[in-house]
């Protein structure tokens, strides 16, 4: 039944070598996932920043400013990958999709509505007004979002689960990873955000400010980093063990190549653990604060790579067969390198400009 | 074809439509806007206009909000609704043109990073500096258009690239060049109509009506280059495509009636961009919203014209809109269409359930049971004689798009087939027969027969 059901291989030769899509996709995926985590653990932190003692109005003024750029540029930096995935796995995607077609389309509309949110949030607490509800829809839709996207990962690289699916859409979330798969990114994103908070509190400290609120802050941003990466190393080992039994083996078989990144990103929680149980007042220990959030970028990095292997691992019998062939666009590859070296480049000119430029005294301002 | 059928009782093309027309709308406005919004700040800045600074100000919130926001996610929702409405044309798509997606994408960071940094630095750095990035968000937005209008257009005219498979003969096809001129004077009078509300809503009457004017010509402008385009695209469009909205004699009337719409909005449109150049003190909210439905009546119509005249094909003279390719029509007559719409095949039972999977395999992209293009209202007047020739008419005109006999100057001419509009019925004798069986037992008298016997 399960080969039966995946589409034929698209007869069109791939653009670019296989390798080279990979690596792409890879790299904006990081990005995207980056900027998602902000996203998610940010908005949850807004909406239970009523938890924290001293300084929940700038938690959350915080969260909704940063989160008015970071939702641009999650959905940006989301295009890449989905765009590179399709051209190598759009057969497993596509009909994963179809399959949960509303709650695929539908995720575009909690999309909206949650952006809306995060600027309607943002005019309150500019006005002085509260925003807890608003905050907390906001945090509802983008944990939806995130569950939807993960059903669908799952499925897409499961094909033998899809005719299951196809009877009953809502079988797509009975999966023995999709519980803990969930919490694991959602887990991740609340342990970022919380790194975020404490190092900006940090870093706003040490230009001033209010010492108490700044405090708080960082207090709420470390304890949430700390509890999550806690329950983050219990959640990645049940995990591991709910694994498909065929995929676990093909994993720990694969040597160095799928160990090391798997051992690397353990290591980094461990890490992120010592490091932050050693935090008793973040605003005393700036370069503990400052390793916290380089830690929680590597153990990300290490963990988009273990991801990926694992997609690699479950679609191999589905793709035993499949011949690829190749035929290479070279002039338009060019193109797409040339323009995105030159906007990134004008991007970090323009917004290093827009950030140092001051007008002097007496002069205008836009 | 080889993908599970997602059945949507209003159509899968429908829904397509209106979340592309949603983006289109938006988008076009973004770029445009970006543009009227770089040239009004320049302008405040030169003359030291505080009512125009107030202008370009009160616009860029309502640009990054229809921007980023709904233009992002609308954006990405075109991508979500066709890879479930038609994800083999999407992976074709893709494979051609990927790195042209890519490209876009590169001008989408640096479009969106400056949409936020505009907003988000007014009053805080140099004049300078601020125009520097309204004019960068400006090149990045129209970058992203000059890009995406090769594929949009490929769909539609292929041009050379159904010889050489190359992506640039795809990207500069031709309807190409005047697909763009028509799609800058589109952004060019959005822009105008959007920004002349932000206007009217300015105190100051003398202040007002010079800003109405100067909006106004950007409309009249953006109205005489998408004229232009748009007449020039009707000309390079192949005889086949004409032959399906031009004409008396017109394949598919609906369209036709389209293409007066089009350009009775159009001609409405200029007038009133006229009234507002000429009279600008009187061009307040009534007119001003008339011009914005015109505008919106203007290019949702050419939006479905575009798609609509795509008929029988989504990639013209490659795909048709069910997936099948032109190149497999003699490989599927033989082998039979289930043995590559594996989803469609997954049914048991005679012959009935056996037509029923050729129905999804073939006809379910258009055509639902009992909603849009319904297959049982179309059947009911039929016989079995009349049904059986038709089918068999459909399936004899697969042979005449592979045998050459029917091509002109590159293009199948569709119009000398009976059935210009639907793909040709593909699979074998005994499929054919199969969904014969099943579109019978649809019509009313068989469907009250059946439910009698129960």
């Amino acid at each position: 039944m399960e080969s039966n059901l995946i589409p034929a291989l698209d007869p069109a030769p791939l653009p670019g070598p296989p390798w080279l899509f990979h690596v792409l996709w890879v790299v904006t995926f990081l990005i995207h996932l980056l900027f998602v985590n902000t996203v998610l653990g940010g908005s949850l932190l807004a909406a239970l920043a009523g938890l924290a003692g001293a300084g929940k109005r700038e938690i959350q003024s915080l969260f909704v400013e940063v989160n008015a750029w970071a939702i641009s540029f999650a959905i940006t930096f989301g295009i890449a990958p989905l765009l590179f995935m399709q051209v190598l796995l759009g057969r497993f995607f596509y009909t994963a999709t179809i399959l949960v077609a509303w709650a695929w389309l539908g995720m575009l509309g909690l999309l909206m509505v949650g952006y809306y949110l995060n600027y309607v949030a943002k005019f309150r607490l500019r006005a002085g007004k509260g925003a807890g509800a608003v905050l907390i829809i906001e945090a509802a839709c983008f944990l939806v979002i995130a569950a939807i996207q993960v059903a669908i990962n799952l499925l897409h690289m499961q094909p033998g689960r899809w005719a299951r699916v196809a009877e009953q859409a809502w079988a797509a979330l009975a999966d023995p990873t999709f519980v803990p798969r969930y919490v694991h990114f959602v887990l991740a994103a609340v342990a970022m955000s919380g790194a975020l908070l404490a190092w900006v509190a940090v870093h706003r400290a040490t230009k001033g400010g209010d010492a108490q609120i700044l405090s708080g802050m960082a207090r709420f941003g470390v304890r949430a980093a700390l509890v999550a990466t806690l329950l983050q190393l219990v959640d990645g080992f049940w995990l591991l063990l709910t694994l498909p039994e065929d995929v676990l083996k093909a994993f720990m078989r694969g040597g160095p190549a799928t160990m090391v990144p798997l051992t690397l990103g353990i290591l980094a929680g461990v890490l992120l653990l010592v490091v932050l149980a050693q935090i008793a007042d973040p605003l005393a220990n700036p370069t503990r604060v400052r390793r916290v959030a380089e830690l929680m970028v590597g153990a990300v990095v290490f963990m988009v790579l273990t991801r990926h292997q694992l997609r690699t691992i479950y679609l191999a019998p589905a793709r035993a067969n499949e011949q690829v062939t190749v035929a290479p666009q070279l002039g338009a590859l060019a193109l797409f390198l040339v323009v995105f070296v030159l906007c990134v480049a004008l991007t970090v000119y323009a917004l290093v400009k827009a950030a140092k430029d001051r007008p002097q005294a007496g002069e205008d301002a836009a | 074809m080889d993908y599970p059928i997602w059945n949507l009782a209003f159509g899968g093309g429908v829904l397509i439509g209106i979340v592309a027309i949603t983006h289109v709308l938006v988008s076009h406005f973004a770029i445009g806007g970006g543009f009227a919004i770089a040239f009004i700040e320049t302008l405040a800045v030169r003359r030291r206009n505080p009512a125009l600074r107030a202008l370009a100000k009160r616009s860029s919130l309502m640009l990054i909000l229809v921007s980023t926001v709904f233009g992002a996610i609308s954006g990405v929702g075109i991508w979500v609704t066709i890879g479930l409405v038609q994800p083999a044309a999407t992976s074709a798509l893709i494979h051609n043109y990927v790195w042209g997606w890519a490209a876009e994408w590169g001008f989408f960071i640096l479009e969106v990073a400056m949409a936020l940094a505009y907003y988000a630095t007014w009053g805080k750095v140099r004049p300078r500096t601020h125009l520097l990035i309204i004019w960068l968000y400006f090149f990045a937005a129209y970058m992203s258009l000059v890009v995406i209008q090769g594929i949009i257009s490929f769909m539609l005219t292929p041009g050379r690239w159904l010889e050489t498979r190359s992506f640039w003969d795809g990207m500069f096809n031709p309807s190409y060049l005047p697909g763009l001129l028509l799609r800058t004077g589109i952004c060019l009078f959005l822009a105008g109509a959007y920004l002349t509300l932000a206007a009217l809503r300015e105190p100051d009457r003398g202040a007002r009506a010079g800003m109405v004017r100067l909006l106004a010509s950007f409309q009249v402008v953006g109205v005489l280059l998408a004229y232009g385009g748009y007449r020039w695209w009707e000309h390079v469009l192949p005889e086949s495509v004409r032959a399906i909205f031009l004409g008396a004699k017109a394949l598919l009337p609906a369209l036709a009636s389209t293409r007066h719409l089009v350009l009775w909005a159009l001609t409405a449109y200029l007038l009133l961009a006229l009234f507002a150049l000429a009279a600008p003190r009187f061009h307040r909210w009534p007119s001003a919203v008339a011009a914005l439905l015109a505008a919106f009546a203007f290019f949702g119509g050419y939006e479905r014209l575009r798609e609509g005249s795509r008929k029988p094909f989504v990639i013209r003279d490659f795909m048709f809109s069910n997936g099948v390719l032109v190149s497999e029509i003699p490989d599927l007559n033989q082998r039979g269409i289930l043995s590559k719409a594996v989803w469609a095949a997954q049914t048991s039972g005679g012959e009935q359930a056996k037509g029923l999977a050729v129905f999804r395999a073939q006809c379910a992209s258009c055509h639902t049971l009992d909603g849009y293009l319904s297959i049982r209202k179309l059947v009911a007047p039929v016989d079995a004689d009349m049904l059986n020739g038709i089918l068999s008419t459909m399936r004899e005109e697969g042979n005449e798009y592979t045998s050459g006999q029917y091509t002109h100057e590159g293009h199948v001419a569709t119009e000398k087939l009976d059935y210009p509009l639907m793909p040709p019925l593909v699979g074998t004798e005994a499929e054919v027969d199969a969904l014969a069986s099943y579109l019978l037992s649809l019509k009313p008298s068989n469907v009250a027969e059946a439910s009698h016997g129960k």
